[in-house]
């Protein structure tokens, strides 16, 4: 074994500088923090190559004064706490004195402030950790911290950060929370010069949800808002029509700072409960402002968590308020009569609040059923797995058609018994397989009269414009029409009839954070989403017709016994079974 | 209430206002058919709350009165009526209502008329007058094209905008938009626009018959609401909130090719494609060729995996160059219905821009149609 030995300094805070800075989101969230912390009412953000050349922040805060930049990026060196009471009632979301000392000792930082009410500034220029200069500076009030070449004196970590793309999606996610966490501050981001977020600074929560969701979404977000003594809690909530396939759109801030909290989130879920279907979240951010003493901030390197004394009693607060708001925005389960004319919304505000896809199963469903739920359908991470071949091609015996049941299932016999056929998985599954038929030759599209701009939130635009190619090999022409907006020019001829953005946007709501699979796995991936989308529903009422065509079609597929998800499509009842439990066995 | 009215004529208005019966609603009057005297005659009414019908039929009243009925229930029973006098009778005691024609003698039970949402009662005066046979023709030829997609409310409807002397319709789906004008045979005061819902126009079509002459249009005020009025019958509608897309905008000025074909030919040409091209997402292939000499040609062609390929040639009268373009073949199929004139003409560009269908002869009917691209 070798010796120990003490690291050297420049190691050490290297290791320490591992803890807090991860990736360039990571040293945005720190000089974001000490911008606000300073008290800056307007905040740009210049990015280049995603982080890896240069992030640029500049604030009009306090600033800091010259004599004490040399300071400020010293290890546990803060204006912000001098005892270790105050750590127990914590206002600012600095406390460490760490930021500025860790992405120091990993790139080339340069600060550059200025006080207001001061004539001149003041100049520190660090590398690897070394101070470089200290010099007196004119400078703009405020601060601007610029950091350049992030890791160079760090390969390994270099080498663990993930494509552009992917960094990028970090940062404007960061961005775009705070943005929402600080109306009242102006934000501006720019990736390599171009616009990527701005917001006005008025306070007007609502509109900078229209900046990054797009107006349609912002106008159905509910506003959420809660108090009682001591805790605090506001923000918005999709209503129960409105959701993703994951949970990536669930934000909390508590006491100003972004936290990522299972818990809570699964606290707003619980809020949802019964009205969400089966794999689908809401989009939420909300804000809780409780008393610093209630909660400790101090567990995490990157303060990304929180520890709650009382953590019971704040999930149950944020179930209740979320429970109270989605109620408050039903529409009344009966309708009194008195002059129908004024009894329903009009018709464009109405679809809000309808069931998208009814087709996917209610929560409780499952709940009385949990056998029927594949795997493909676990907590969290829902990975879709397109069964192309993996499945048996359990070929299906010839099936006779006896009826529809409650407009969602078919009813069929078999020679080995009786069969329940969900008839939405059903058609995913024929769908599918059609889909990859064609795929030899090529998806035909259907144009659109006008094309129809749409926006998208900005972390998923650059994986939009990188997917261009994938999502017109089946059968979408999609265009970039400005920052964050897209235009789609033609559908995949499978979706006649859908509205075209929302077509899209099924596609590509769930675009991994890394989703580089093959080409052809991916179109399959999209395919399938497709498909799923396109499939009769259920509640549809199908004619004897169309019953046996969806029977005929399942029963042309290799793979009739799933839905292109994973899910089974059918339930088969063994004649054996069918007699056992009414007590024929043996009878005969 | 205690009324006679003839069962064929009973079973004829149950049959027209069953259409605006929710038989789903949470609200369980919705279900059911307001039955109630009216200044002489039987007045029958259901609505859905987005869709009112009401008829009225000649009567014998012996005693004032309204009830609701089940819809089901009480259309069940006149269906197998004989032809005959029909006695309604209204038990206020029991809220139920005895039904007797010939042997027969059966007891519904209903629900206060109290309980039936009022349906306004529209000041016809103010109303547009619209000739019914021409109304239901500018209908038919429109609302095909209107969405199916519950996501886009304002594609559902049907835009009308009347002007002076001139009513438009036009309904959309976003992949191919209906355009009709018609002259009015006497000028309105003040324009009017507002979107149907296609359904409610639907329904008008189907209930007016022809012999009614006049449909009346009144959009009370502030209501959100159409009532389209006539002799014995009344449609209700909700309007639909939004911006039409503008169509203007949208039908090309120009075409480089003209091709005119017989409409007939035409249409079974596509009929026949759409048996084959129903397993393969509807697409056909149109390839126009100039004839020269001889008379150009329509190859109308369709292939799918499963079903098989087809192949119709229709004569044409080409003129500009030859072009093959790919359709929905449902999209052809539909219009190709709604055209009366025995000759179409087909407009085009190019294989990726939109096309335009209209009557031969005829321009104020207009159907653009987006073609679909191959990949
Ligand atoms: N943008 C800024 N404007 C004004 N003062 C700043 C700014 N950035 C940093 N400072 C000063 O520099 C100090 C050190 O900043 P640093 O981010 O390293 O530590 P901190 O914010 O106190 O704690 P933490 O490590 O938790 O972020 C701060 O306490 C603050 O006084
Ligand atoms: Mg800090």
């Amino acid at each position: 074994m070798s010796r120990i030995e003490i690291l050297p300094e420049a190691v050490a805070s290297q290791i320490a500088a591992g803890e807090v800075i991860e990736r360039p989101a990571s040293v945005v969230k720190e000089l974001l923090e000490n911008a606000i912390d300073a008290g800056a009412t307007q905040v740009s953000i210049q990015i280049e190559q995603a982080g890896r050349r240069l992030i640029e922040l500049s604030d009009d805060g306090a600033g800091i004064p010259p004599d004490q930049l040399r300071v400020a990026i010293l290890r546990h060196a803060t204006s912000k706490l001098r005892t270790t009471e105050d750590l127990f009632h914590i206002d600012t979301l600095g406390f460490r004195g760490e930021a500025l000392a860790s992405i120091g000792s990993v790139s080339r930082m340069k600060i550059t402030s200025r006080q207001p009410e001061e004539a001149a500034g003041g100049r520190v220029v660090v590398e690897g950790g070394a101070v470089r200069t200290v010099e007196s500076a004119g400078a703009p009030a405020g601060t601007v911290v610029s950091v350049e070449d992030l890791f160079y004196n760090v390969p390994a970590r270099l080498k663990f950060l993930k494509r552009d793309l992917t960094e990028r999606q970090q940062i404007d996610a960061l961005v775009t929370r705070y943005a929402l966490a600080y109306p009242h501050i102006r934000f501006k981001l720019f990736h390599d010069g171009v616009a990527a977020l701005q917001t006005s600074g008025n306070g007007d929560r609502r509109e900078i949800l229209a900046a990054i969701y797009g107006v349609d979404i912002a106008r159905q977000m509910l506003e959420i808002s809660f108090s009682d003594e001591n805790f605090k809690l506001e923000g918005f909530t999709s209503p129960v029509g409105l959701t993703r396939s994951n949970r990536k759109e669930i934000t909390f801030f508590v006491n100003g700072r972004w936290v990522q909290d299972s818990s809570l989130s699964a606290a707003l879920l619980k809020g949802y409960h019964t009205l969400l279907m089966i794999g689908r979240y809401p989009l939420a951010v909300i804000f809780i402002r409780m008393d610093p003493t209630e909660v400790d901030v101090n567990v995490h390197p990157a303060k990304a968590e929180v520890r709650f004394r009382q953590p019971e009693d704040v999930f149950g607060k944020v179930q209740r308020a979320i429970r109270r708001g989605l109620l408050a925005y039903s529409p009344p389960a009966q309708l009194v009569s008195q002059g129908w004319q004024t009894q329903l919304p009009p018709l464009n505000q109405r679809f809000i609040s309808r069931q998208i896809d009814p087709a996917w199963k209610m929560a409780t469903e499952t709940q009385e059923a949990p056998a029927i739920v594949g795997p493909a359908f676990e907590e969290g991470t829902q990975k879709e797995q397109p069964a192309l071949d993996a499945l048996p091609a359990g070929d299906l015996p010839l099936l006779r058609l006896v009826g529809q049941v409650g407009s969602a299932y078919l009813v069929a016999e078999g020679p080995d018994g009786l069969y329940l056929i969900d008839q939405h998985a059903a058609h995913e599954r024929v769908l599918f397989e059609k889909w990859l038929r064609q795929r030899e030759q090529s998806v035909p599209a259907q144009a659109l009269l006008t094309p129809q701009v749409f926006q998208v939130p900005p972390q998923i635009s650059g994986m939009m414009t990188e997917q261009l190619p994938a999502l017109e090999k089946i059968g979408f022409r999609v265009e970039p029409f400005g920052p964050n907006l897209f235009r789609v020019l033609a559908i995949p001829a499978i979706f006649s009839g859908a509205d075209p953005v929302a077509a899209v946007m099924v596609a590509v709501e769930d675009f991994e954070e890394d989703e580089t699979p093959l080409q052809t796995e991916l179109e399959a991936r999209l395919a399938a989403r497709i498909c799923k989308r396109a499939a009769v529903k259920a509640g549809s009422v199908l004619s004897t017709e169309e019953q046996k065509m969806l029977l005929q079609g399942l029963e042309a597929c290799k793979s009739p016994r799933t839905c292109p998800h994973g899910r089974p499509t059918m339930i088969h009842l063994p004649i054996d079974l069918l007699e056992k439990q009414f007590g024929r066995r043996g009878s005969r | 209430m205690k009324a006679s009215v003839s069962q064929q004529q009973l079973a004829h208005g149950l049959g027209m206002v069953s259409r605006a019966v929710s038989p789903r609603s949470t609200l369980a009057v919705l279900a059911n058919i307001l039955v109630a005297t009216d200044d002489g005659r039987l007045r029958l009414s259901a609505t859905n709350l987005e869709l009112g019908i009401s008829c009225w039929i000649g009567a014998q009243i012996s005693e004032q009165g309204a009830i609701t009925v089940p819809a089901r229930t009480f259309s069940d029973l006149v269906n197998t009526l004989p032809n005959d006098t029909v006695h309604l009778e209204l038990n206020p005691a029991t809220q139920s209502l005895n039904v007797r024609c010939g042997m027969s003698n059966t007891d519904i039970k209903g629900i206060d008329a109290q309980e039936f949402p009022p349906m306004p009662t529209p000041d016809i005066q103010d109303g547009i007058h619209l000739n019914i046979s021409d109304f239901k023709e500018m209908i038919q030829q429109v609302a095909f094209a209107a969405s199916t997609d519950e996501a886009r409310p304002v594609l559902q409807g049907v835009s009308m905008n009347i002007s002076e002397d001139a009513a438009v319709l036009a309904a959309t789906d976003g992949f191919r938009i209906s355009v009709r004008r018609a002259a009015l045979s006497e000028p309105v005061s003040k324009p009017v626009t507002a979107i149907v819902p296609a359904r409610a126009l639907t329904e008008l079509a189907r209930i007016a018959t022809d012999g009614d002459q006049v449909v009346t249009m009144v959009m009370p005020p502030g209501r959100g609401q159409v009532v389209f009025h006539m002799k014995d019958a009344e449609l209700i509608s909700q309007l639909i909130d939004g911006n039409f897309p503008d169509y203007r905008a949208i039908i090309p000025r120009s075409f480089k090719g003209t091709t005119i074909l017989t409409t007939n030919a035409f249409l079974k040409a596509c009929r026949q494609a759409e048996i084959i091209a129903r397993e393969s997402n509807n697409v056909v292939r149109l390839s126009i060729q100039p004839g020269g000499d001889q008379p150009g040609k329509v190859e109308i062609t369709a292939q799918s995996e499963e079903t098989g390929s087809s192949e119709n040639f229709v004569e044409a009268t080409v003129e500009g160059g030859s072009l093959i373009i790919a359709f929905n073949v449902r999209f052809l199929r539909e219009v190709l219905e709604v055209i009366k004139t025995p000759s179409v003409v087909l407009m085009t560009n190019a294989n990726n821009t939109p096309a335009m269908i209209q009557p031969a002869g005829d321009d104020t009917f207009q159907h653009v149609i987006m073609p679909m691209h191959l990949g």
